[in-house]
């Protein structure tokens, strides 16, 4: 059976090392994405991650538990991309990360997409990270905690610190934004 | 109550479109769509943005973070800055050590002693008198002249002996024992790369075969429908030119 986040917590504040890595392989690639699409480096993502565990390894004796783990993680990490964010004081960069080509993601996706699929799927992809590159910071990590990791409209206000209309607000205008983007590149945005 | 939906109720739209919103709320938002065409259109258009924002995707990244205690790394992959003293290996230490207390004793002038009392022990340089016995200065003089020679020719002993000993010693002490650590654990660490690599490479390869197969089955394909059509427009031609005879061979009323 596997062990629930908090029965790893609770093993991890023993001294027990290894629960405390079985948590990090099961959150490293969800802090990773999410410092990923905030900040748009690849390099500085993987810091951010690597630097959220070491954090939150350090500071686990002060965790009481109110909060859920993966909560408490999201908000490490989201103070060490603002961090990052004003440290660098430049707009996030969100480009398609280098080495990518359009074989490589032909060999990740298997034989059922053709090429000119996948080179058009990149090049979507790239407009929707020019898109995201337009937001302001905090509604862009608005939606990336909602799109991309299934945050409630509270959860996303607790980790913000702010009013939960004001996620609402945020989320929408952010949304908007896109929406122009995507129709001024050519992109329909109709569902259906 | 009925709940009423407002075409500038963003707020309520939000929670519609990611499905955070209570049952009568929904429905009077769905009320409200059903009769504005321009609330629609909006909720449309943002719920294909939603879509679109799935297409980006981070980067495949290899992470394996784990915690480590500091006990359970090997000693190679702690880097300390050299200490002036590790360099020297541990005989020519301890040979250091003798001469330092040769020259401190010669210094001291200690000198050790057996006689009809039993042994005795003396340092410094003024002359140990026995009771009774006259001070005999020229004698005092030609020991002191003595002990010069005798710490000379040990000096010159200890320095042929590290010099003999450095070639022999230096493979067989603590210091190669390290290194020989070492060099194994780069090897190690060398075979596991090549490992890795040829892992690699052996993934690359066969991603690499399927996508030429994949090309290849493409082309072929193209190359069919091509001769295809070829064939279709050859057909044709014949067909035009037949009639063409067919035509001509058509005596003229």
């Amino acid at each position: 059976m596997v062990a629930t986040d908090e029965e790893l917590v609770a093993r991890s504040m023993q001294g027990d090392a290894d629960s405390f890595n079985q948590l990090v392989l099961r959150w490293e690639r969800p802090i990773y994405a999410l410092a990923y699409r905030v900040i748009g480096r690849d390099e500085d993502a993987r810091d951010v991650a690597q630097e959220t565990f070491l954090r939150a390894f350090r500071a686990l004796p002060g965790f009481k538990g109110q909060a859920k783990f993966s909560s408490w993680l999201y908000r490490i990490a989201l103070n060490l991309c603002r961090d990052w964010i004003r440290r660098k004081k430049r707009t996030p960069v969100v480009d398609m990360p280098e080495g990518v080509d359009v074989i490589e993601l032909a060999a990740e996706q298997g034989p059922v997409e053709s090429i000119e699929d996948l080179v058009a799927r990149q090049e979507m992809s790239a407009i929707v990270a020019e898109g995201m590159k337009l937001l302001p910071d905090e509604q862009r990590t608005a939606i990336v905690l909602k799109e991309y990791h299934g945050l409630t409209f509270q959860e996303i206000a607790d980790l913000q610190g702010c009013p939960l209309s004001t996620v609402k607000t945020r989320l929408y205008q952010g949304l908007s934004v896109l929406r122009r983007h995507l129709e001024s590149q050519g992109m329909t945005t109709y569902e259906g | 109550m009925t709940i009423q939906f407002a075409c500038d109720d963003k707020q309520t739209l939000i929670a519609y479109l990611y499905g955070e919103i209570d049952p009568a709320a929904r429905r009077a938002v769905d009320d409200h769509l059903a009769l504005c065409s321009a609330c629609a259109a909006e909720a449309a258009a943002l719920g294909g943005v939603r879509s679109e924002l799935g297409l980006w995707m981070p980067p495949h990244a290899e992470l394996d973070f784990a915690i480590v205690k500091k006990s359970e790394l090997p000693p190679s992959n702690v880097l300390r800055p050299a200490r002036w003293w590790n360099a020297a290996p541990v005989w020519a230490q301890a040979a250091a050590a003798v001469l330092v207390l040769a020259a401190g004793a010669a210094i001291a002038n200690l000198q050790v002693k057996s006689g009809p009392d039993g042994f005795s022990v003396s340092t410094g340089w003024i002359q140990e008198r026995t009771l009774g016995a006259p001070a005999q200065g020229a004698d005092a003089g030609s020991e002191v002249e003595g002990w010069r020679p005798a710490l000379a020719a040990m000096e010159q002993q200890l320095r042929s002996e590290i010099r003999s000993t450095r070639d022999q010693a230096a493979p067989a002490s603590g210091r190669g024992s390290a290194d020989d650590a070492i060099m194994r654990r780069v090897q190690q660490l060398i075979t596991e790369a090549e490992k890795r690599h040829s892992q690699e490479l052996a993934a690359r390869l066969i991603d690499f075969t399927r996508d030429v197969n994949m090309q290849r089955r493409a082309d072929l394909m193209n190359i069919s429908r091509g001769m295809v059509s070829y064939e279709e427009q050859l057909q044709r031609q014949r067909q035009m030119i037949n009639n063409v005879y067919r035509v001509s061979a058509t005596p003229q009323q």
